[in-house]
């Protein structure tokens, strides 16, 4: 399981966010360059229609592949309280023929994406991750040296932590709790819920940017 | 990682393979000098496509299998053997099969025995049972040369000690031999150097010799 957040940030704030996310997680940033392929079963296969992403890290000298799954989001009245999303995933790390394989088990291409950026891996009480990335397209197939943002201008934040059927409420609580740090530069919400960028985005950023983050916020 | 061989019995023709074979087979790896370490079990099991319309089941994978060696215990291993495919993954990947519903275990066979060290080679012995019987199905054989990694390098000296190991078991006269079917692990994909994945593809190997053998069988009596 996962509990997800994800909000918007301007491009030109991203500097005045790292330098906020530096403090505040206490770890060095990692590059992130992820091309993220999305699978979908072809017509004849299963008794319902299945997905999957194929995520390839590009940072690595050597390319290293993980195989993900994720399930529906938890739902209930529950779940409509808290603010961040709960969810089913699983993943593995796999060797090179990942792809081969699965189109050799029927799956097939629907899209795919180059997420560029960076993350904070840290840990809070619980882990948690933070990637700040720009989302691109490629405009031939797998050409990941010619990837275009989707949304030029704007960056894609994404804050997750692992959870269990156990703990997930106090991983919840973790993770909102380190939005609420964040929240002077963007707002986080459920993916799908999407808020917009944060009015006072642009003054938080130049107060971090003038004093290195000196200051708090 | 050391390199290992995977050999199969072969039974005669008009014979089947059975636990007294099994018992001769260990006994004489013992009276080689062989000395007993311990137990030794993989798992392997079929996977078979999930269709909406069953008449387009030609085109789907009919070897799509999944491997758990002792060696790697936080590993899964898949093959295609017709396609030419090995991959290793987390033994997570499980679970993401599952939670996909495209594919769903068929058949699941234990390879089960003892393991023994004799000098620089490391000896496993095991039968091949389906996981809810005790039905013999086959017998496998891993030698393993601990002190190489490289399949060239280790040719003559696994050529040489099959040949001693034939000759020792020949005298005991059973209805059959081991045999070593080599897959050509460049087609996997697969370097000189060994790895768990050559293993998964030597038993992908091993069991489309049983079938073919198994099918074999019963073609003469039909």
């Amino acid at each position: 399981m996962e509990c997800v957040v994800q909000g918007i940030i301007e491009t030109q704030h991203v500097e005045a966010l790292e330098i906020l996310l530096q403090g505040l997680c206490g770890v060095q940033k990692e590059r992130l360059r992820i091309h993220e392929l999305c699978l979908k079963s072809g017509p004849n296969l299963g008794a319902v229609p299945s997905e999957l992403r194929i995520l390839c890290d590009l940072e690595q000298p050597e390319p290293s592949w993980t195989v993900r799954h994720v399930g529906g989001s938890m739902r209930g009245a529950g779940a409509e309280q808290i603010s961040v999303l709960v969810r089913p995933m699983v993943e593995s790390k796999a060797s090179k023929n990942v792809l081969r394989f699965f189109y050799a088990l029927g799956y097939k291409l629907d899209h795919e994406l180059l997420r560029v950026g960076f993350a904070f891996h840290f840990q809070r009480g619980v882990q948690i991750t933070v990637t700040v990335s720009s989302v691109n397209k490629m405009l031939k197939l797998h050409a990941t040296d010619e990837a275009v943002p989707v949304t030029p201008g704007m960056q894609l934040v994404e804050v997750t932590a692992p959870a269990t059927s156990e703990n997930y409420t106090e991983v919840v609580a973790a993770v909102t709790s380190f939005c609420e740090h964040l929240a002077p530069l963007l707002h986080l919400s459920k993916p799908g819920i999407s808020t917009g960028v944060v009015p006072t985005a642009a003054a938080a950023a130049a107060s971090l940017m003038s004093d290195g983050g000196g200051t708090t916020l | 990682m050391p390199l290992k061989w995977v050999l199969q019995w072969q039974p005669n023709p008009g014979t089947t393979v059975n636990s007294q074979i099994l018992a001769e087979v260990s006994q004489c790896v013992e009276s080689i000098n062989g000395v007993k370490e311990g137990r030794w079990k993989a798992t392997l099991t079929y996977y078979k496509p999930i269709l909406r319309d069953q008449a387009m089941s030609p085109e789907m994978p009919r070897d799509f299998i999944g491997m758990s060696l002792p060696e790697q215990p936080s590993k899964y291993y898949f093959t295609l053997r017709t396609h030419r495919l090995v991959i290793e993954s987390d033994v997570s990947v499980q679970n993401i099969m599952e939670k996909l519903q495209s594919y769903k275990s068929r058949v699941a066979l234990i390879f089960e025995g003892f393991q023994y060290q004799l000098g620089d080679f490391q000896l496993r012995v095991g039968k091949v049972v389906p996981s809810h019987s005790e039905n013999l199905r086959g017998i496998v054989m891993e030698v393993e040369y601990l002190p190489i990694s490289s399949l060239e390098k280790s040719r003559q000296i696994m050529e040489d000690f099959i040949d001693i190991w034939q000759e020792a078991l020949s005298k005991r006269s059973l209805p059959g031999h081991f045999i070593h079917v080599g897959p050509n692990f460049s087609e996997f994909g697969l370097s000189d150097h060994y790895t768990s994945q050559h293993t998964a593809v030597q038993y992908a190997t091993v069991m489309a010799q049983l079938i073919a053998s198994a099918q074999a069988v019963s073609a003469v009596r039909n």
